[in-house]
């Protein structure tokens, strides 16, 4: 392992390449040269094939049709640790929003009647057909999680996981809270930090761009009950929380609980 | 200890001259409702009568967020970086901040000495400022609404001045320098300054004592309101984040493209994430939000022995600043048997054992 390069490969699934896009335009992308082999990044290089094993796959997008299964159990095969990276390889994105409605009449209002070379289906996050083994969050995700997670298998560890709410980051960078005093919706509560509080900052309320929290402490429930006192109902909440997190199993049974609890 | 007073017309000139010691940080407005403290230009910008500060004064001195060291795991070493600080005057102190700056001290200075808080308390120049407590304040039951030192200067609200109190010889030499912005203190004055205090004893909403809390919480551990209350909690770290005595960080290594250096760095943690507990192995040893509910009340009611108070000062900042709107004193006032008088307290099922005394699943030597 010692001198040898790893390789990498950066892989597109439905999505806006906004990602990698992200990537590949940091500087810092130049110190890699020596340290790595690009395999596969269409964006970055022209000598790129999905055919190529690698030691680490970041795959973007949401799997929206029927080749993207097969892609992603492809690179799952060739790869020896997949990175899902972005809210539409990670949650499915926000084209998941409509995950409720008939896929037959949400294809219908944006397409028409238009005809398509592929078989396309309900957007869905990687992790429903592959096993995924580190998360980059966000909507585009941070350059400074992507450096973190790359440097550190560099060094042949492990990177870890995000696991608290971006109100940790809101205080830590002395904001003012808008939940309290502006009593807006903010999402903050729940949602994955890293990126700096970016949104609440600017006073604006989060909307949970970068996905829930894992590890079950997403308290939608608790946050429902706050949003409830504030007036929304639940139809309103329902609809916020699932901007991003459409595909979150526990969210509408967490909601659907404070609103069952009466007052 | 040393009195002069500061009449009203030399108090924008006497904060304007304390830039001479150092940048100067006070109380300002940074939104509708909320205060922080931030550098001040402008010294008319600083507020004298705000409640409470969203980030506690700690921030000072243990950054929310700092680099410890670099690394260079070929050379096998670590350099640690610790800044050149320069002095700095933080103006506006409440009693309560002071007293936690001192719970800070016992830990970073005297328990575990930590020279990235050392140096920069070092350099750190506290004036405090009288205040009148409104509904969340109850430092005058955690007996730290009066602080005897942990200052250079302390400003009294007089109606037409500051009753200054002098702390430490830094203390003198402010005043010293500044001889001619103060005058000394009259009979009338100190009428006034007794009216305040006595003003001020009367402005808090509970007179009771807590003395027995931290033994009731923990003969309490299976009252209904644990349940209850860690329930409406939303997990978002507010409570532990705002706290002026709250201590544990978080480290990080962050290793650079390069796979040899890199730098370790921490921020603020709190006990309310799930983290905080996870230990090898994947092992959490406060695996449910109740656990880590529990575990802030427990850690802020228990015992500092060198101060011979709790570890809570009483600033209300936890409840102020929860956005589930969970009362930290409402929920102490329960345990305490001040809220409901009920005893056992009501509850649907049938009621456990209570408490570490009764659990029946200790280790330990059979006697």
């Amino acid at each position: 392992m010692e001198n040898r390069k790893i390789r990498i490969g950066f892989y597109a699934l439905t999505s806006c390449y906004g990602c990698q896009l992200q990537f590949a335009m940091m500087d810092e992308i130049l110190q890699l040269i020596d340290k790595a082999k690009i395999e596969c990044w269409y964006m970055l290089s022209r000598d790129s094939s999905e055919e190529r094993e690698v030691d680490i796959a970041f795959i973007e997008g949401s799997v929206s049709t029927k080749e993207e299964i097969e892609l992603v159990k492809k690179i799952r095969e060739k790869a020896k640790i997949v990175v899902a990276v972005g809210s539409c390889a990670v949650h499915g994105g926000v084209q998941s929003w409509g995950k409720d409605k008939e896929f037959e009449q949400l294809w219908k209002t944006v397409y028409g009647d238009g005809k398509v070379k592929f078989e396309p289906k309900m957007a869905e996050p990687v992790e429903k057909f592959i096993k995924v083994d580190y998360k980059l969050y966000g909507c585009p995700p941070e350059k400074k999680d992507f450096l973190y997670a790359l440097g550190t298998f560099l060094v042949g560890s492990w990177p870890e996981d995000i696991d608290y709410p971006v109100c940790v980051e809101c205080r830590l960078k002395g904001n003012s809270c808008i939940l309290i005093e502006k009593g807006e919706p903010c999402l903050g509560p729940v949602t994955v930090a890293g990126c700096d509080a970016r949104c609440p900052a600017y006073g604006i309320a989060c909307i949970g761009c970068r996905g829930a929290v894992g590890y079950d402490v997403a308290w939608f429930d608790s946050l429902a009950r706050e949003f409830k006192k504030k007036g929304l109902k639940k139809k309103e909440i329902l609809d916020r929380m699932k901007i991003f997190n459409a595909h979150n199993p526990k969210l509408e049974e967490m909601v659907n609980k404070i609103f069952e609890e009466g007052e | 200890m040393r009195y002069v007073k500061l009449p009203q017309e030399n108090v924008y000139e006497f904060l304007e001259r304390l830039k001479n010691f150092g940048k100067l940080y006070a109380p300002v407005k940074i939104s509708e409702k909320f205060y922080d403290f931030r550098e001040v230009d402008d010294v008319r910008k600083i507020e004298f009568h705000y409640n409470r500060t969203i980030m506690p004064p700690k921030k000072f001195f243990f950054l929310p967020k700092e680099t410890m060291f670099k690394f260079s795991i070929s050379k096998a070493e670590y350099n640690e970086v610790i800044e050149n600080v320069e002095p700095f005057v933080i103006f506006g102190l409440h009693a309560c901040d002071i007293f936690g700056l001192k719970v800070m001290d016992t830990i970073y200075l005297d328990e575990f000495p930590d020279k990235y808080y050392k140096v920069r308390r070092e350099k750190g120049i506290i004036i405090g400022i009288s205040c009148m407590p409104d509904e969340y304040c109850f430092c005058n039951l955690r007996e730290t609404d009066f602080a005897d030192d942990g200052f250079d200067l302390f400003l009294h609200e007089l109606p037409d001045g500051w009753l200054v109190r002098v702390g430490t010889p830094m203390g003198h030499r402010i005043v010293d320098k500044n001889i001619k912005l103060f005058e000394e203190v009259t009979t009338q004055d100190i009428c006034n300054f007794r009216e305040f205090e006595k003003k001020r004893h009367q402005a808090f909403k509970y007179h009771e004592d807590w003395g027995n809390l931290r033994y009731l919480l923990e003969l309490e551990m299976e009252h209904p309101m644990w349940n209850e209350q860690s329930e409406l909690c939303l997990g978002c770290g507010n409570c532990n984040l705002t706290c002026p005595t709250c201590r544990c960080y978080e480290v990080q290594d962050i290793p650079n493209l390069d796979g040899d250096t890199g730098v370790r760095i921490r921020r603020w943690d709190s006990c309310q994430l799930r983290s905080h507990g996870l230990v090898a192995g994947n092992h959490n040893f406060r695996p449910t939000k109740k656990d880590r509910f529990m575990n802030r009340y427990l850690c802020k009611n228990s015992y500092n022995e060198k101060l011979g108070i709790s570890y809570c000062v009483g600033c209300g900042r936890c409840t102020y600043f929860c956005p589930a709107g969970i009362s930290f004193v409402d929920n102490l006032r329960t345990i305490l048997g001040l809220e409901d008088k009920s005893c056992p307290p009501e509850m649907s099922e049938e009621i456990p054992k209570r408490g570490f005394a009764y659990a029946s699943n200790i280790r330990g030597e059979e006697i």
